[in-house]
């Protein structure tokens, strides 16, 4: 009996397998519901534990679900509008910031949004979270009526970018501590209000006292479904009406089905490996990094690996934002020739025949940590290494939990680490031009952990947090830029375009490059 | 031999099965097309053509060649494995079953412990304290399996502990290292061999679900859970990636599982 049960019990899993691997033929799937004009379901990937706009970057996640808004937003071409402030203006000694609070505005709880209140709000973020200072740091936060005025010690240009981030999402803090933000959620004044969010499952329902027009949906009911095949075939299937971040392979399914719609834009992500270039590693040697940036076929990962849903990497910010992409001079491009021929000159030969290359007596061996809640980013992992094989390295990919990233990242942990960054998250790469290449004394810029330094570019970066006009931060970019290049501190892999699909029973679903906005007051049934 | 393969018809076609995928698998470096480790990554994710049978995957490499080269990769795992497992239990299986007494009392209640754990959950979870890779999948199996065995070889040695032959032996002064080896091991290999042969293909699904979930093998070895699981990715519009290594285990982990059973009617005595 027992051989005919293990026989059977082949027979069904080979024969489970054989229908999921075939079901896939015919692409489009159908929508059952067709759409309930009351109720939204969105397909997204959560990190946040809490609804706590102060935890981590939990925030991020109070913004995407409809649910906080900060004084200021970017728009589509990431130009900063007003949002909860009407209007703002900067003395002439460029220290002084008054920002206009809209009068019209309620929180969710109906008590109204006055200067004060935003005043409390920020400095709750400063009270809770080390990460507002590394924003801008401030003398003083008056409430004046409507008028909030911040007083800088130093000239911050990029203040009005700042408030828009989602560390700085307005809550009522009066309405503590009756309420547990990090249990009930915060109380805000976006057009949605939470009635229950565990991360797997959250559900928002309308805001009756939203201050910007009618709110289309009763509720908003959003899974957070972390694998991207299973949120593709969510979206097929119509258990949800709109997903985010459909995966590279999954994309053509949707592309040619006349039921969906597709927002696919270039964000403001990089996705990059940093370089440990720390004394002992081996890519401390300017030459081997050089070689190992030039190894590495950039085009063809993003054009054909992950078929063009990325653009090919080049430089730190990507040309969804105007920095000079296209004047940036890589000295390392794609050329395994001179990749080999570096290697030579750096002293790494193959002399025991394997196909790696040592130097005395050390083999060009590196430990690359990935992590792969992100798709693409063990494919790129993977490409590397199979062209730096053939240049004679031995790259050994070490997975780890997304959760660990960032520690191994500021302890330096690595030959290769890597990232998928957003490079403006404040309307302007300086934060992110700081974080990972500003010289690290003794700890004073912690998330930079690869050891690279150089003062030149620290000069520059010094220079760029002074000035406010225009055309001179955009140069300073663009020199910043080309030095990274040229000192080859980082592989840039690519930038990914972001998406959003949505069945077509639904409307005014827009992705936004800054990735802040997912659920918003303009998604409504379509007409 | 050749007597039990007369008798026996299934036996021989299923032995001519396994020495089939053996030889797969010994000779897979000269059976595969092309490179399984480098492709064309200008020719990804290609469905099957004639110049690739089983289509490409999504770094250019052949699908089949890497199915080959799979085969010597999770055999050489599933063996190794099952090997020592047989090792590692006999031995301690012998051990508390000879001596008795407190040091069958403390293995014996450790072997309990690990019974109580389900099995691949304590598995997942030392191999993904260890990190991934072939060898900690293997320790990681091993961990979880030697109490089966060393229970199933303690309770054959106390059945043989107390017959004449081995009172004889102990009467005439051998040593006991000499009895153990002599004596009580040719008794109980055939038991541990048929339950280790029975035993590959489970610890084949075994090997490659911790591979699936990423606590096995490591990229670019060509292992089919892994392979399993980098198709996924590519379900809908690649299905090939998931079929054909999905196949691969199911035809060689059916044809062990028959082998070992047909094995069992060869060589146990009270079956036939």
């Amino acid at each position: 009996m027992f051989k005919w049960k293990k026989i059977l019990a082949s027979v069904l899993c080979a024969g489970a397998l054989l229908v999921t691997g075939c079901g896939g033929g015919d692409g489009g799937g159908s929508s059952s519901s067709g759409g309930d004009p009351n109720v939204l379901k969105v397909g997204v990937t959560n990190f946040a534990d809490t609804l706590e706009p102060t935890q981590n970057y939990f925030g991020w996640v109070v913004m995407r679900y409809g649910l906080g808004e900060c004084l200021t937003k970017f728009d589509e071409k990431m130009n900063i509008q007003p949002w909860l402030a009407e209007s703002w203006q900067v003395s002439d000694d460029h220290l002084t910031w008054t920002f206009k609070i809209r009068d019209n505005v309620k929180f969710s709880n109906g008590t109204p949004l006055t200067a004060e209140a935003v005043k409390n709000s920020i400095e709750r973020a400063f009270a809770k979270n080390t990460r507002a200072a590394t924003f801008f740091e401030y003398e003083s936060i008056t409430a004046d009526g409507q008028n909030l005025i911040i007083q800088t010690k130093n000239p911050l240009p990029g203040m009005p970018g700042y408030l828009a981030d989602p560390l700085f999402i307005i809550v009522d803090t009066t309405a503590e501590p009756a309420r547990d933000f990090s249990k009930e959620g915060p109380i805000c004044t976006g057009p949605y209000m939470v009635e229950s969010f565990v991360k797997e499952r959250a559900v928002m329902k309308r805001n009756e006292n939203y201050w910007d027009g009618e709110v289309p949906y009763q509720t908003v009911e959003i899974p957070s479904i972390d694998d991207p095949n299973t949120r593709a075939m969510a979206l097929q299937s119509g258990d949800v009406d709109i997903a985010v971040n459909i995966a590279a392979g999954d994309i053509d399914i949707f592309k040619g089905n006349d039921k969906f719609h597709i927002d696919e834009i270039a964000s403001l992500r990089v996705v990059l490996a940093r370089l440990n270039q720390k004394p002992d590693h081996i890519l401390s040697d300017p030459k081997v990094r050089a070689a190992l940036i030039c190894g590495c076929d950039r085009e063809t990962y993003n054009d054909v690996l992950l078929k063009k849903t990325f653009i090919p990497g080049k430089a730190p910010v990507p040309p969804s934002l105007d920095y000079g992409f296209d004047q940036l001079k890589d000295p390392n491009v794609y050329n395994p020739e001179r990749a080999a021929k570096l290697l030579d000159e750096a002293g790494w030969k193959d002399s025991d025949g394997d196909g790696i290359r040592e130097k005395d007596g050390r083999k060009l061996e590196l430990d690359f940590v990935v992590y792969n809640s992100r798709a693409e980013l063990p494919l790129y992992a993977e490409a590397v290494q199979s062209d730096l094989k053939k240049l004679g390295f031995d790259i050994k990919i070490n997975t780890v939990d997304y959760n660990l990233i960032d520690g191994m990242g500021i302890k330096g942990e690595y030959d290769l680490l890597i990232s998928n960054i957003t490079t403006a998250n404040t309307g302007d790469p300086e934060i992110f031009l700081t974080w990972y290449w500003k010289t690290n004394a003794d700890g004073s810029n912690p998330q930079n952990g690869s050891g690279y330094s150089n003062p030149a570019y620290d000069a520059k970066l010094n220079e760029l947090s002074m000035e406010f006009d225009k055309d001179k931060r955009r140069q300073l970019i663009i020199d910043l830029q080309q030095i990274l290049l040229d000192d080859g501190a980082s592989l840039f892999f690519g930038y990914p375009q972001t998406n959003i699909i949505n069945a077509k029973y639904v409307d005014g679903v827009v992705m936004y490059p800054s990735d802040y906005y997912w659920i918003t007051k303009l998604i409504r049934p379509a007409k | 031999m050749i007597e039990a393969f007369k008798k026996n018809r299934l036996f021989a076609i299923y032995t001519a099965a396994v020495i089939l995928i053996l030889f797969v698998a010994i000779f897979a470096p000269y059976l595969a097309p092309q490179d399984p480790f480098d492709g064309n990554m200008r020719n990804v994710l290609q469905p099957p053509s004639s110049e690739h049978l089983l289509g490409t995957d999504k770094l250019g490499r052949d699908t089949l060649s890497r199915i080959i080269a799979g085969t010597q990769v999770s055999l050489f795992m599933t063996i190794c494995l099952v090997i020592l497992l047989a090792i590692v239990g006999s031995i301690i299986g012998i051990t508390s079953g000879y001596f008795g007494g407190k040091v069958e009392m403390i293995l014996m209640r450790f072997a309990d412990m690990m019974l109580a754990f389900p099995g691949v959950v304590l598995a997942i979870a030392i191999a993904g304290i260890l990190g991934g890779s072939v060898v900690n999948t293997i320790i990681a199996l091993l961990a979880v399996g030697w109490a089966k065995y060393a229970r199933l070889v303690r309770s054959l040695v106390i059945k043989l502990r107390n017959n004449d032959f081995i009172i004889a032996a102990q009467v005439n002064g051998t040593k006991t290292i000499n009895i153990l080896w002599r004596h009580i091991l040719p008794n109980i290999l055939p038991m541990v061999v048929i339950t280790g042969a029975m035993d590959i293909g489970t610890m084949m699904m075994e090997i490659a679900g911790l591979s699936f979930l990423g606590f096995g093998a490591q990229p670019p070895t060509p292992e089919w859970g892994l392979m399993l699981n980098e198709g996924r990715q590519y379900i809908q519009t690649a299905p090939w990636l998931m079929i054909y290594p999905g196949a691969a285990i199911f035809i060689v982990v059916a044809t062990f599982n028959l082998w070992g059973d047909s094995l069992r009617d060869v060589l146990d005595p009270r079956q036939q």
